[in-house]
Formats: C-alpha cells, structure tokens, sequence
C-alpha cells in the first residue's frame, strides 16, 4: 500500500510548479496563458479562464485537489485515510462559513448555493437543506445534527452568547485545526517524524499569526487570546502560548520564542511579514519532505500544501494578469496568495 | 423488455407565461422526459427564476408540513393550472409569514424545554452545594472582592477553560456533569472580571442564575422549586394550546400551498435542462415514446388551442450518447431492475440485460445453495419479511423456490444427503462433473456476452469493434477455437487442428485490430498490442474458470452441512439436535448471503463489464406526486 502511494506523489510531485513556470505564467501573452497552463499539468484552469470570477476560479482549484486527494487515498485505510480525508474538510468548512455568512446577511438561496464549492464524494452537508434555512441560528441548529456536530456545537453556544461572527469564525477555525491535530497525533509516533514536523509548522504557524494578530491587531485580552488558539504539543506547547499571550508587544512575544523560530522571524516588522517566513519555511520544509524517504502519508500530505499553494498562486497570477496589474503588484499578490490559510 | 422503447424528441414553443402551464401538462401526460435540445439563439432560462422561488417555497412547505404532522396528500384537480411565477412569490411571501409566526410558537416550546431542564438542573445543583454547605448567599455577594459566576460549559472545553482563567486569577470548581455538560463555579478577583468574560463567551459558558429564592434555606429553596415547577407545566400546556390552534388556523392554507407547490412542480423541475427561452417565448424540450407523440399533440391541442408550436423530430445518430433510455418491464422483473441499475444504466438501443441477469442470478443462486430445506426457509422468510422487504420479497422467493428445485436435483433436506434420493446429481458424490458442468455454463454464459458486446456495438455504429476487437466476432473466434482446441485434450483430437487455427485466426485479427487503432511510437505500439492482446486470451479463460465457484459453493453447502452433522454426531440427543438446527441457521445466514453475493459478482464481472457500458441516462419523466 505504501509502496504504491510513495508511487503516485513521486508523480504527483512532477506537477508542482517550479519559479520558472510561474515566470513564465507572469510573462507570457495573455493569449499563451491558456496552453501554459495545459502544458504545465492544468487544462482545468486553462478553460476559460479568463471569462471565470474569482469565486468559479477557486472552485475548480478545490476540485484539483480533491481529484488529487481522491487517487492518494486509494490504498490508504484506518487512521492514515481518515487524516487525509479530514485535511479535505477544510473546504468544506470554507461552504459553511460561507452559508453562515450568507445567512447573517440574509442573502437569497440560489446565489448563497452558487459560491458553495462542489465536494462531490468528500460532501458532508446538505447544502440545499442549509441554504433554505431562515437564519443563522436554524442553520445552526441543522448544523449540529450534521458531520460537523463537534465542531459547531462550541461555536454555536459561543454565537448565541455573542452574536459576534468574528467569536464564529474564530471557534470554528480552531475546532477543525484541534481536530486536525487530533488525528495527526497518532500517526507522529515512530516514524512519523517527518509528519510531526510538518504538522507542528503549520499549527505552530497558526498559533503564533493568530496570537499576534489577536493580541495586537485586535486588542483582545491575554485570557481570550490563549483560549482562541489550537492547543498542540509542537514548538509552541500551552505553557509557552500562555505566556506569549501576556507579553505586552509583538517585539517582546518574537524575542521569547524558541531558539528556531527566533531565529527564523528576526528582523520581521509586521504580522504579515511573519506569516510569510513560516509560510516560506513551512514549504521548503514539504518539499524536503517530498524529495526524501520520509513515511509515504507524510510525503503525501507534504505534497497536498504544497499543491495547494501552487495553486493558489496560479489563481493569484491569473487575478493579477486579468486586472492588469504591473508584474511587481502580481508577485506581491502572489507571495499573499496563501494567506487564506491563517 | 430487451431493448429501450424508440423515443422522439420534441420541442414545445409558447409564451413564456404559459411555460409553466404547459410543463404541467407535460407531466399529466406522464412520460415526456425533459433535455436540452434547443436551438443556440435561445439563450436565456425564462424558469430559472421561477425555480429559485419554486425551491424556497418547497423547503418552507416542507418544514412546515413537518411541524404540522398530518397534513393530507394533495389531490390535484383534473383542470387544476400552474402558479405563476408572481404567485409563487405571493405563496412565498405568506409561507414565510407563518414559519416566523410559527417559529415563535416552537421556539416558545423549546424555551419551556429548556426551562424544565434549568428547573431540573437547578434541582440537582441545589442538591449538589447542600452536600457542600455552601451559603450562597454568602457566596454570590455582588459587592464582595470576588467575583463568582456560577454556570455550565462544555465537557471538551474545561481543561482549556481552566488553564485560560489561570492567567488572570481565576479558579474553575466542576461540582457537577450532566451528558456533555459541566456544571461549575468561577471565582476570582472582580477587578479582572472583565478579561474573563471574552473567554467564557468563546468558550460557550451559560451562566446558571441563582434566583434569590435559592439563595435561603435549603427547605424553602425547595419549596420554591416546586412552585416554579408548577408555573412551568401551566405555561407548557398553554403553549401547547396556542400551538394546536395555531396548525387548526393554518392547515387548509398550507394544504392549499402544497398543492400550488406540487403544481409547480414541473416547470420548477424541467427549469434543470429542458426550458429555454427569449424575450416572451419559451421552449421546453425533451423526449417521449414515438408511440405516443401523436397522443400527446392531441392533449396539447385540447389544452393550449393551437397557440403554441410543437417539433417532433427522430434523434440523430450523434444524439445516441445523450438519449435516455426507456425500458418497460413485466411486474414479476421489476425487482431485478435496481440490482442491474446499481451496475449502470444501459444506453439507449443496447441490449437490456435485466431479464437475463434474472434468470442466470436465480439459477446461478439455486445451483450454489441447492437444498430443499433451506430453500423453503428463505420462501417462508421472505413472505413473513413481506411488509419490510418490500419488491424485494419477489427475489427472495424466486431464489427460495430455485434453490428448492436444485435439492431435488441434488437429493439435499436440510444437508440429510440420504432423505431424498438425487433426480440428476449428488455434488458430494461426483465433485468433477459439478464442476466441469459449472465450466461449461461458464463457456455458454461468456459466448452470449459477446454476442451482446457484438450487437452493442453494432447498434453503437462501431463495425470495426464488433468485428475485429476481442469483445466481438474476432474474440468470439478466438475463444470458441481455445475452447474447442482445449476440449479435444480430452479425446477427440481429430478436431483439435481446425480449432487451434481457428483460435489463431481470432487472436491474429486481435492483434491487428489493436496495432492500427494503437495512435502511439512503434514501440509503445508494440507494448500495447502485445499486451492487450495477451490480456484477451487471459481474461476469456480467468473469466470462464471463475464459473467453478459455482460447482465449488454447491460442494461447499455440502461440506458444512457435513461438518455440523460430524460435530452433532459427537453430542447426546439434545445437544445433537440443538447443534443440527444452529448449523443449519448459520449455513442459511452465512452460506446464504455469501451465495447470493458471489452470484451477483459473476453477473457483474464475468457479466455485465463485457458488454454493458452501463453509462447510459435514465429516462426520468416530469411527474406530479399525489395525483388523483
């Protein structure tokens, strides 16, 4: 099973995109965009392109991955299925946020369902049920007798407390990468070193953007801020996180980092510029990943961020050559692409 | 039954406030299947809005009709129209008018609920700081330094909660856990309460207010309790009250509405692929029976008078793909027809396999569990299992019977071998013959699918494949000629020659079939063709020697039965006849299913993947549900 899955991201990994093809992509003529995109592994975004909204363009990304994803699990069963399986949910719970948003703001079905993005088999909503729903607190309730009952019971207790869509958003966010974390665990044990080490930079990134973002962009108490993060057994153990949220500036929370990430972040001057370098380091560590012979899940998941972040690089690009921004704004936006995931 | 019955399509042109109208009368007629297959110039979906409302009004209706219980089928008028698209807003518009209307009332329920519950927690809480001995009064002070919140959160949030307060003096005491609930007190001092609030927010915290009633003796507390208890079941029977009159008020409106919804139904529903439109014309097209095109001009006529314009045109060839495939079947067959769905649908003008695969699944099923004894008990089973099993019942039946015909052949009572003496065969006592006989089944059975693939492909207009490919004639040479050339190892060898060249001969046209239609270099050319054209030869006989399992499970049915008997034989006269009826449940349950299991693999593999693509579209008529 593994030898075949090893198989298939060693050439799976032959997609990924190199700095030269995004070169290419930003340079080209608007009219060889489309066949770079075929030649390069993606005729799904090459159709049409340029008549798609950011929304259609972002849909057929997800539905690239979840393709990928689909073949990847193939042979796999037991906690390594589940683990990849439960990575794809993150779409799902872009969807519900989507329809709590939609619904906060009173938006009509046909169009709410419209910006849903298909899931096809990995589905675990009835979209059309929620999206007819009268308002939040009935999607709400529908919600906690869905697959995601664990993660929205919490968040809706919090919303019904507050009625604040940030304490949504931020309850759910934090419920899915717990679970995340949750599954991961078992597979860390033994040779699954490779595995932790990506999982704790992506939580330890979350952690450390949303603590800081919390804390400093929002002013929200130490107490609060600690509550809202994922609690994880990585770099940044609850004891740290505890101590960091009571630190009284961004300089003082950098400075008592662990050794690594102090050293990773030294000089940064603002959030985003953090996220950027843990970004940065999170994928050169994926890609270290994919090119050894680490455990074929960790390789495969490394393969999954990865292409996932080509991806919405690509979309970036497209944006950017379709508004007809300067090529330097197009690599900025590039370089924000994968924001969407802090 | 063979073949999918002969379909026009049809375009039917009318003003596009007449479309609903007219789907509506497309779906009295029952069978007109809706596609898209308007000219390009009409561009726009005049339904697609009246959809949009069609759907809203449908999820209201439906919640609705949940909270209200009973509410009656409709019964639709003979003459009975469409609603509008403004009426459809109207509806909507009054439908949600009475789900708020009718929230209120349930959600005045849930809060009665949930009050109880507060009562019942409240119960237990009080029961809970008596064994502390804590003064509440005391305990809750508004002016004291310590701020004390007394209140419940989830189970999975405790520790985190905990370790949250910790940083701003605060400590967390659970005194109780009810289901997925903790029950606790926070204190801490007041001047940071304001820090705390954002966690227990996120965190879900319901506070659990003391009311001054509690915060006394213990035996008033009590007292109070009961009272408020009291007050509670009052206020529950007048919300019951008021919800009763509410469904009494609303009934016959949400009758009426779901009556408008189901007659909108169609035009709601053709709005997916069949209607299009431009300016005020609209078009709705799709596919009827040949049969009955002239039928259905007659009642459009009778209905719409001559304004309206209808198309009938024969499908063209390149159409064949997208054309959904109409099959009518006998009563007795329909309950084989989602087992052969669940393989695929075949395309339109293929060979239907249903009845076929009827005959061959019970035959194949009675020739593995071939008993007489068991066979009535799945008789008897599936008529008491009538009401659950539904259609189902009919297959459990047929398979029962089969299965009873094959124990007189096999001369099999419940595993006695020696009850009744074999009309034709005893498995146990000639395991060859059982299995040559299964081999040769399998030959027959592989030779008729590709008689099908070749007729398939013929109706598909792909000649070169059914001739030349190794699914058609070729293959069929090929495998007739191993076959025979295999046989005459047996004896007959003065016909071995003619057979091997003409198993040659088969392969040979294989081979070249594959090397010209193979778009590729040489030598990929090469490894293709080799390749395919071994795979022919290996999945032909890997195909026909999985038909032994059929000569296998019959031997197998018989080796359990032996093995229970061998194990009661050992026991005294209870024990031996407990032990011989629990064998022969377990070979019924296990041998039973896994039987009727293997039986519907050899269909499917050995089968349908020969010849049935089983990627064709299934024809769905535009239906009214509840008509009358």
């Amino acid at each position: 099973m593994s030898s075949y899955l090893n198989t298939r991201v060693s050439l799976f990994s032959n997609r990924l995109w190199q700095d030269e093809d995004f070169r290419t992509l930003i340079e080209s003529e608007h009219s060889e965009l489309a066949s770079v995109l075929a030649e390069r592994g993606l005729p799904q975004l090459a159709a049409g392109f340029d008549t798609l909204d950011n929304r259609s363009l972002e849909q057929r990304i997800i539905a690239q991955l979840l393709e990928d994803t689909t073949i990847m699990i193939r042979p796999l069963t037991g906690k390594e299925r589940d683990f990849l399986l439960y990575w794809t949910q993150h779409f799902e719970i872009g969807n519900l946020k989507t329809l709590l948003r939609g619904k906060m703001s009173g938006e009509r079905p046909a169009l709410l369902l419209s910006r849903l993005t298909p899931m096809g088999s990995f589905g675990h909503l009835d979209i059309q049920e929620l999206a007819h729903t009268e308002d939040v607190s009935e999607l709400l309730r529908r919600l906690e007798s869905s697959h995601y009952a664990d993660i929205v019971r919490p968040a809706r207790r919090a919303f019904e407390e507050s009625h604040d869509p940030f304490i949504l958003d931020a309850a759910l966010d934090r419920a899915y990468f717990e679970g995340l974390e949750h599954r991961a665990r078992p597979l860390e044990g033994g040779g699954g070193k490779a595995l932790r080490q990506l999982m704790g930079a992506l939580i330890d990134r979350l952690n450390l953007v949303w603590l800081l973002r919390y804390r400093f962009n929002y002013n929200l108490p130490p107490a609060q801020v600690y509550f809202l993060l994922v609690a994880s057994h990585y770099s940044l153990p609850p004891s740290l996180l505890r101590k960091l949220a009571t630190l009284g500036s961004r300089v003082d929370v950098l400075a008592a980092l662990p050794e690594s990430l102090r050293k990773l972040l030294a000089g940064t001057n603002d959030i985003p510029e953090v996220f950027r370098r843990m970004e940065r380091s999170g994928a050169e560590l994926a890609s270290k990943t994919l090119h050894s012979g680490a455990p074929s899940i960790a390789r495969a998941f490394a393969y999954l961020n990865l292409r996932e972040r080509d991806l919405r690089s690509v979309r970036a690009v497209l944006r950017g050559r379709l508004l007809g921004l300067p090529v330097a704004d197009i690599r900025l936006a590039m370089l924000h692409a994968c924001e969407g995931n802090a | 039954m063979f073949r999918a019955e002969p379909l026009v399509k049809i375009r039917l042109h009318m003003l596009a406030s007449e479309a609903a109208d007219a789907a509506l009368e497309l779906a009295r007629f029952g069978i007109y299947s809706p596609a898209q297959h308007q000219p390009q110039i009409l561009h726009e979906n005049p339904a697609l809005a009246y959809r949009e409302a069609w759907l809203e009004a449908e999820a209201r209706t439906v919640k609705l009709a949940e909270r209200c219980g009973s509410l009656t089928d409709p019964s639709i008028p003979e003459g009975a129209e469409a609603p509008t698209l403004l009426d459809l807003e109207e509806l909507n518009s009054w439908l949600k008018e009475v789900w708020v209307t009718c929230l209120a009332a349930y959600e005045g329920e849930a809060r009665i609920a949930e009050e109880i519950r507060h009562l019942d927690a409240l119960q237990e809480t009080l029961g809970k700081l008596e064994h502390l001995n804590v003064d509440l009064a005391h305990l809750l002070r508004p002016e004291g330094l310590l701020a004390v919140n007394i209140g419940s959160l989830p189970a999975t949030s405790a520790k985190r909660v905990g370790e949250a307060l910790s940083m701003t003096g605060y400590i967390i005491s659970n005194f109780d856990t009810v289901a997925d609930q903790i029950y606790a007190v926070i204190a801490g001092p007041r001047e940071r309460h304001d820090e705390v609030r954002g966690v227990l927010s996120q965190a879900g915290w319901r506070e659990l207010p003391v009311p001054e009633e509690l915060r006394t003796h213990p035996r008033t507390a009590r007292a109070w309790l009961i009272g408020e208890r009291k007050r509670v079941e009052q206020l529950n029977l007048a919300e019951c009250a008021a919800l009763e009159t509410l469904r009494g008020k609303y009934r016959s409106g949400l009758e009426e509405a779901r009556l408008r919804v189901e007659l909108g139904r169609p035009l709601a529903e053709a709005a997916v692929s069949g209607v299009r439109g431009q300016g005020a014309l609209a078009s709705l097209s799709g596919w009827v029976p040949r049969r009955r095109a002239g039928e259905l001009k007659e009642k459009l006529e009778e209905r719409f008078h001559g304004h309206y314009w209808l198309n009938i045109e024969e499908a063209g060839k390149q159409e064949a793909p997208t054309i959904p495939s109409l099959v009518h079947y006998p009563a007795w067959l329909t309950p084989f027809v989602p087992l052969v769905k669940s393989y695929g649908i075949p395309r339109y003008g293929e060979f239907d396999p249903t009845l076929p695969f009827a005959l061959t699944y019970l035959l194949l099923f009675g020739a593995m569990f071939g008993d007489v004894g068991h066979g009535a008990v799945l008789v008897l089973f599936s008529i008491l299992l009538y009401r659950r099993l539904g259609k189902t019942t009919w297959i459990g039946i047929a398979a029962g019977v089969v299965s009873m015909l094959f124990g007189v052949l096999y001369g099999s009572v419940f595993g006695f071998e020696d009850m009744i003496g074999p009309v034709w065969i005893s498995p146990l006592h000639d395991p060859i013959q059982v299995l040559s006989i299964a081999v040769a089944f399998g030959v027959g059975f592989i030779i008729f699918t590709l008689l099908v693939n070749t007729f398939n492909r013929l109706v598909a207009g792909d000649t070169a494949e059914a001739l030349f490919d190794s699914g058609g004639i070729a293959g069929l040479l090929f495998y007739l000629g191993a076959t025979g050339g295999i046989a005459s190892l047996a004896g007959a060898s003065a016909i071995a020659i003619p057979f091997w060249l003409m198993a040659l001969a088969g392969i040979a046209i294989v081979a070249i079939y594959k090397w010209l239609e193979t778009d590729a270099s040489f030598g990929e050319r090469l490894l293709v063709t080799s390749i395919e054209t071994l795979e022919t030869g290996i999945n032909l006989f890997a195909n026909t020697l999985s038909f032994m399992r059929v000569g296998a499970f019959s031997l197998n049915h018989v080796a359990l039965a032996l093995a229970v008997f061998t194990l009661a034989s050992g026991l005294g006269s209870a024990g031996h006849w407990f032990t011989i009826i629990l064998g022969n449940i377990v070979i019924i349950v296990l041998e039973g299913g896994i039987v009727a299991i293997q039986a519907l693999r050899l269909m499917y593999f050995e089968g349908f993947s020969r010849f049935f693509s089983g990627d064709g579209n299934e024809f769905v008529p535009l239906k009214l549900m509840g008509i009358k």
